[in-house]
């Protein structure tokens, strides 16, 4: 038997006790080095052993418990999917969802950890027990590397039966001695590792494993002495994907509408007075990374969508969870979700976007929600804590009941503190309090209604804290739009230019031309419709950009904002 | 008193003492020695200092050291209130000893790997490559039996002594002597553990650990 690249077989590739908490084990398989870890939740993750950035080995990172951290320059890839989720050379940026490591099928059965050459997200073999494998309570050998070829190792393994009792062959590089399960890891051409299983935990488990170590280890010298006398063979050469054309290109502006996942609502409750939670998960496997901030566009039964934050920490792919806000005034948006939409219903959500991206380079963090906008900046709270960064969450409700995710937030580690039922002009000072002075390096995160998003604002520029340090997120656009403009608008890139009538958006025009362009929330509070300005100067009317953006006019959202000027030149 | 360490920046028996001392927040002053490229362990007057010409050598007031595993032994019995590090106990004391000797064992093999590829020494890579995985075998095979009865160390005692530290940085740095610790996993997970003791410092080449699981 000569061992193939593209052998779909499972193998085990580590022992569970191989796998601690917060530690990365290398390892290894037909050539394919692997960098494997154990997060917090148990999910063992089984991923191509280099840095998509550099190429540097994974297991020399760190497991922080939900991300595995390249040592190198410290990009951070999420649990169960390795999509990146933070690069710190550009702390105020998103990664792009696209950044996701190569990463294999894994199982964890029979005290061993399972895996195959196998494309993860289309497994043509499942993983299947070995034959007998039910009918024992598995105990693991300590594994035995041995320097020869798997298939010799097999051999050996097979002189070691009496006489009298030949092993008999399993399926794969495996074979049963009496009641033990031998399996050969096949590591490369010339390398493997013999992995044992007793059938039950012996009486005196030290003797036992010591008695197995040493035949093992007298099979090993023995196979190792006959290896040296041969030629060595050539190692694997596995071929390395190159980073993918959609990582190393410009890509086509993405169409966020385009792609959906349907999801089942797992859990419906109601988290506080006026905010139901909603646990949304993914049919099978898991749903892509998110970062801290992000939110997903969930389609609602009567055709409206709507964004809504998600509040999981790092690694946390099962589902989602999401919290919205039961609004009597609601036009049948968060109604629809809230009245009509039940437990194991299906419903179809956008891939995670990120407006709201958090830095994890500051001194010092100040997160400050006001009623349902508690959503992202749980996220956030949750990202820094897992991370043992310093922060302080403040958390604005008009009552006690309308305290939302409680227990989440009782489990975090930094200073939270919850504002109830303050007065108007308490809240003021709070805030003021809160923010304090401005020094380098820190940032502030809101989220809440307009009216405490503008008193933030305000309150921390007046305190000395630049725009850059400001991060916010409105749930929606209240400012009146005036849409009485009239003006023409050129496309550079598609070369047309399209007159906007008074009562018509940008957007609407250039779709009505045939253009696909991105949009979301069409009324100036998501930035999904950023366009940049070339040429004109800009009437804006959105909430996302600050006022130092809206200064610099080389940017606008299209599906609300302007042109003050006769013609506006846009980079589309 | 002032502690001074004749150090050169890339060895790691330079490490060993510089990283028992942090450990032990003890202030000490350095003189850097050129080793490589500048032989400066050959000079006159560094032969003076240690006639063997070798680094590390730590001063302490009148006293001049040489040898690493020494001058752990040194720190520890000198420095160490707790004396966990070089305990008292007779058979404890022989056993960490025991690793000392090994850790002289891992810098004739793991460390002359490492010269020799990157440092330009004229050692015979493939012997000494083959040594320290000879020796590895046994570390991994002694830690991961460990591991199964709750030995945590290379020694008997529930905490780290100098014997871990003594053979902790030439482990660490194998990779650049070509040496894979992939088939050692007992080891790495050794080198966590050893990466997480509070005062831990790196050097260049030993990255540093993150955080254990917090005690829930």
């Amino acid at each position: 038997m000569t061992l193939s690249l593209s052998d779909p077989a499972w193998y085990p590739i580590a022992s569970s006790d191989d796998l601690p908490f917060r530690h990365v084990y290398q390892g290894q398989l037909l050539g394919r080095e692997l960098a494997v870890w154990r997060a917090d939740d148990g999910n063992v993750n089984v991923w191509e052993n280099r840095c998509l950035h550099r190429g540097v080995r994974l297991s020399i990172g760190i497991n922080e418990g939900a991300e595995l951290k390249c040592q190198y320059h410290g990009w951070r890839y999420a649990n169960r999917s390795a999509g990146c989720t933070y690069i710190p050379a550009h702390p105020a940026d998103a990664p792009a969802r696209r950044i996701q490591n190569k990463i294999y099928p894994v199982a964890e059965a029979f005290g061993l950890v399972w895996s195959a050459a196998q494309d993860s997200d289309n497994i043509e073999r499942p993983f299947a027990p070995f034959p007998g494998a039910e009918s024992g309570q598995w105990f693991p050998l300590r594994p035995m590397p041995v320097n020869a070829a798997p298939e010799d190792v097999l051999a050996g393994l097979a002189t070691l039966a009496p006489d009298d009792r030949p092993a008999d062959s399993l399926p794969g590089l495996a074979l049963r001695l009496g009641d033990v399960v031998y399996f050969v890891q096949p590591v490369d051409a010339g390398r493997a590792v013999i992995r044992g299983l007793l059938p039950s935990t012996p009486a005196d488990a030290t003797q036992a494993l010591r008695h197995y170590n040493e035949m093992l280890s007298k099979l090993r010298d023995r196979l190792e002495r006959a290896a040296a006398k041969k030629p060595a063979p050539e190692p694997l050469a596995p071929a390395f994907d190159k980073v993918s054309a959609d990582l190393a290109t410009m890509p086509d502006i993405a169409i966020p509408r385009g792609n959906t996942i349907p999801v089942v609502v797992k859990r419906k409750w109601t988290s506080a007075d006026g905010v139901i939670g909603f646990e949304l998960a993914a049919r099978e496997g898991h749903l892509p990374t998110f970062q801290p901030g992000a939110h997903i566009d969930v389609h609602l039964p009567n055709g409206l969508i709507r964004q809504y934050s998600i509040t999981n920490g790092p690694g946390e792919l099962m589902s989602y969870i999401i919290g919205v806000k039961q609004e009597s005034a609601s036009k049948g948006g968060s109604k629809v979700l809230v009245e009509t939409v039940r437990q194991g219903d299906m419903l179809a959500i956008s891939e995670p976007r990120n407006n709201f991206p958090l830095r994890r380079d500051a001194t010092r963090t100040v997160l400050i929600a006001g009623g349902i906008g508690i959503t992202p900046l749980l996220s956030m709270a949750r990202f820094l804590d897992k991370s043992s960064l310093p922060y302080e969450l403040h958390y604005f409700t008009r009552a006690c009941e309308q305290v939302a995710f409680r227990g989440d937030l009782e489990a975090l580690h930094g200073t939270v503190l919850i504002h109830t039922g303050l007065p108007r002009a308490e809240i003021g000072t709070t805030i003021s309090t809160a923010l304090g002075a401005w020094s380098q390096a820190q940032h502030v995160y809101v989220c809440g209604p307009s009216a405490m998003l503008e008193s933030v604002r305000t309150t921390a520029a007046a305190q000395g804290w630049p725009d850059e340090a400001i991060h916010f997120e409105y749930f929606k656009n209240d400012k009146p739009i005036d849409d009485s403009s009239a003006f023409d608008v050129e496309l550079a890139r598609s070369a047309m230019t399209l007159h906007v009538p008074a009562g018509k958006t940008i957007l609407e025009v250039m779709r009505d031309a045939g253009l696909t362009v991105p949009s979301s929330c069409e009324q100036g509070a998501c930035g999904t419709c950023l366009t940049t300005v070339i040429e004109g100067e800009v009437d804006h009317q959105d909430v996302y950009l600050n006022d130092s953006e809206k200064a610099a006019n080389t940017c606008m959202m299209t599906c609300v904002s302007r042109a003050k000027s006769a013609r506006l030149v846009l980079d589309i | 008193m002032t502690i001074t360490l004749h150090d050169f920046e890339l060895s790691g028996n330079c490490y060993k003492l510089r990283l028992l001392m942090s450990i032990l927040q003890l202030r000490y002053d350095i003189v850097p020695v050129d080793f490589f490229p500048g032989r400066e362990h050959k000079s006159d007057a560094f032969l003076r200092l240690n006639p063997f010409g070798q680094l590390p050598v730590l001063q302490d007031g009148d006293l001049t050291l040489s040898d690493s595993g020494a001058i752990l032994a040194y720190l520890a019995r000198r420095y160490d209130a707790s004396g966990q590090w070089f305990p008292d106990d007779p058979a404890v004391t022989a056993e960490v000893l025991r690793w000392h000797a090994v850790a002289d064992d891992i810098t004739a093999t793991a460390s002359a790997a490492r010269l020799a590829l990157g440092f330009d020494y004229p050692f015979d890579l493939e012997k000494t490559q083959a040594g320290a995985h000879r020796i590895f075998r046994i570390i991994d095979e002694h830690l991961w039996f460990g591991e199964k009865s709750g030995r945590d160390w290379l020694a008997s005692p529930a905490h780290p002594t100098t014997a871990d530290i003594a053979c902790f940085p030439y482990v660490m740095l194998s990779e650049e002597g070509g040496i894979s610790r992939q088939d050692y996993p007992a080891l790495r997970r050794w080198t966590d553990r050893v990466r997480r003791i509070p005062g831990f410092i790196v050097m260049s080449g030993i990255f540093p650990a993150g955080p254990a699981l917090p005690a829930a």
